[in-house]
């Protein structure tokens, strides 16, 4: 296996899992008054994007990527959502009133979404699919999940080309009109693409079966537990208790001769 | 020479009750090269399923003096492996490397010797250092070629070949057929599908055709086979058609990759 000079890249794939499925707990669990609590958590995400080393502009470039789609979910909320008026938009006839309760939900929604996509985006350039798939089989995740997604990442592009091929056969000899057949069209294709679908799977299964599968995932490689990873989880699951926990805000609130410590220092 | 695969009154019909196979009978000798030519739908295919145990006919068929059975079955794939049709159904792991030792480690091989055997598969097939490419972003080519790597990297003594031309570029076909000659001077046996006649003149020790009713109605050499130009037309493995001699358009029939005069 060759090694990293990369310390994310080179952690054991289930040192990363444990972490990073600790980090989005918190971050799922926390409140969204909490805000300082949400600044801590972005200062462990940005010092962990800063030991992965990969530059702003690579995490901008993905998180850009993916943002607009949590955004245009949540940008209805301040709008749907009852409660207490902020403020009322008249757009001609129509009058769109903005809630507080609406303004908190759609933050709430943002800031979750940005630091968990933020860890996602580290956690996919510094561990390959195979490594996180092995790591899950460690953790004794079931078999049959790993499997399923093992096969989704071999064979999306491969059902993306075979629908790519379909809608390209329809293109090419539909010229316009007759709307509702349409409909009828796209059945008869998502039907066949389920049945070539299902076929392949098929195929793929004798294919795996003629080498000898049983049922269990072998990998070629072989993970250990380092210092590393005893370190690097010690550290992140710490952290984590230290702003769950409030210590840090009784650390803030630490006072020496009526001055706060923080402040004194 | 010892007969490696018997075949006799062989027959399938799918659950639909299409008839796949009718009354299939021959033997395959050790080390030799037999390719099988037929028409689309003439149950090649099907024969390679029945034979590997995926589909399971009524009849006779003995592997390396084993009997085709549910006992059997995990003994003779060890022994024989075969080759896809489409190299998508055979590459489903991530990396190349992961496909070829696949195989070795569902055996129970240990890691280093299931690197060393997919490495070595990998050479065979001249595709060394692609041992950490994706398997779905190789060419068809390479894939076809990965996929072969795929079943040797477990050494099998019989290798089943479903149409392993069709879809490549001319550049692709020779590399293949160089590896089919290697294959062939190690003595490997090996079974190919294929209505590709040039491959079959190229690489066949043996010939057998498949007929439309779905069972073998010659086998021979070569030779013998590839100049019977009656039962080749007879099969629909040569066609009348209109071709073009400079600028006299005519029609008559021909086989393909021969010249002719009049």
């Amino acid at each position: 296996m060759k090694s990293s000079d990369n310390l994310l890249e080179s952690l054991d794939p289930r040192t990363k899992i444990v972490s990073y499925f600790a980090i989005i707990l918190c971050v799922v669990l926390t409140p969204i008054t909490h805000l300082r609590d949400f600044a801590l958590y972005f200062l462990l995400v940005l010092a962990m994007s800063f030991l992965s080393r990969i530059t702003p502009k690579q995490i901008l470039k993905k998180v850009c990527i993916l943002i607009p789609f949590v955004l245009f979910v949540a940008m209805f909320v301040p709008f749907v959502k009852e409660g207490h008026i902020c403020c009322a938009l008249k757009i001609g006839i129509f009058r769109l009133n903005v809630t507080y309760e609406g303004i908190w939900t759609f933050l709430n929604i943002m800031v979750k979404s940005s630091l968990s996509i933020l860890l996602l985006v580290i956690a996919s350039s510094t561990t390959t699919f195979p490594d996180f798939l092995k790591g899950l089989d460690l953790l004794h995740i079931p078999r049959l999940i790993i499997m399923l997604m093992s096969f989704m990442y071999r064979y999306i592009f491969v059902i993306l080309d075979e629908a790519r091929r379909l809608i390209r056969a329809r293109s090419l000899r539909y010229f316009g009109s007759r709307y509702r057949e349409q409909f009828r069209v796209l059945g008869y294709m998502i039907g066949v693409l389920f049945i070539r679908t299902f076929e392949r799977a098929e195929r793929i299964y004798h294919a795996m079966i003629l080498r000898g599968f049983g049922g269990e995932i072998r990998s070629l490689k072989r993970f250990k537990l380092s210092y590393k990873d005893i370190l690097f989880i010690i550290g992140t699951i710490g952290y984590l208790a230290c702003i769950v926990s409030g210590l840090v805000h009784k650390i803030e609130h630490i006072k020496v001769n009526n001055t706060r410590l923080w402040q004194g220092l | 020479m010892a007969g490696i695969i018997k075949i006799s009154n062989l027959s399938y019909r799918y659950p639909d009750g299409t008839l796949g196979l009718n009354n299939v009978s021959f033997d395959v000798e050790e080390g030799e090269t037999l390719v099988i030519i037929g028409a689309n739908g003439t149950g090649k295919s099907t024969l390679f399923m029945n034979l590997m145990g995926i589909l399971d006919g009524t009849g006779n068929i003995e592997i390396m003096g084993l009997p085709l059975n549910k006992i059997n079955l995990k003994e003779i794939r060890q022994k024989m492996g075969m080759v896809f049709q489409n190299p998508d159904d055979q590459l489903f792991c991530p990396t190349v490397l992961d496909d070829v030792s696949f195989g070795p480690l569902n055996l129970g091989w240990d890691s280093s010797q299931a690197i060393t055997a997919s490495q070595k598969a990998l050479a065979l097939v001249d595709m060394e250092g692609y041992e950490l490419r994706m398997s779905h972003h190789l060419s068809f080519g390479e894939k076809k070629r990965a996929a072969i790597a795929t079943v040797l990297s477990m050494n099998p003594r019989i290798l089943l070949l479903d149409e392993p031309t069709s879809g490549l570029d001319p550049r692709s076909v020779s590399k293949f057929i160089n590896i089919l000659y290697t294959l062939k001077s190690q003595r490997q046996t090996l079974l190919i599908v294929t209505h590709d006649i040039f491959l079959t003149q190229e690489i066949a020790d043996r010939v057998l055709v498949f007929s439309e009713e779905k069972s073998p109605v010659a086998i021979g050499s070569y030779k013998e086979i590839l100049n019977n130009y009656d039962l080749l037309l007879k099969n629909n493995l040569v066609h009348q058609h209109r071709h073009r001699h400079e600028e006299v358009v005519h029609e008559h029939e021909h086989r393909h990759g021969y010249t002719h005069e009049h």
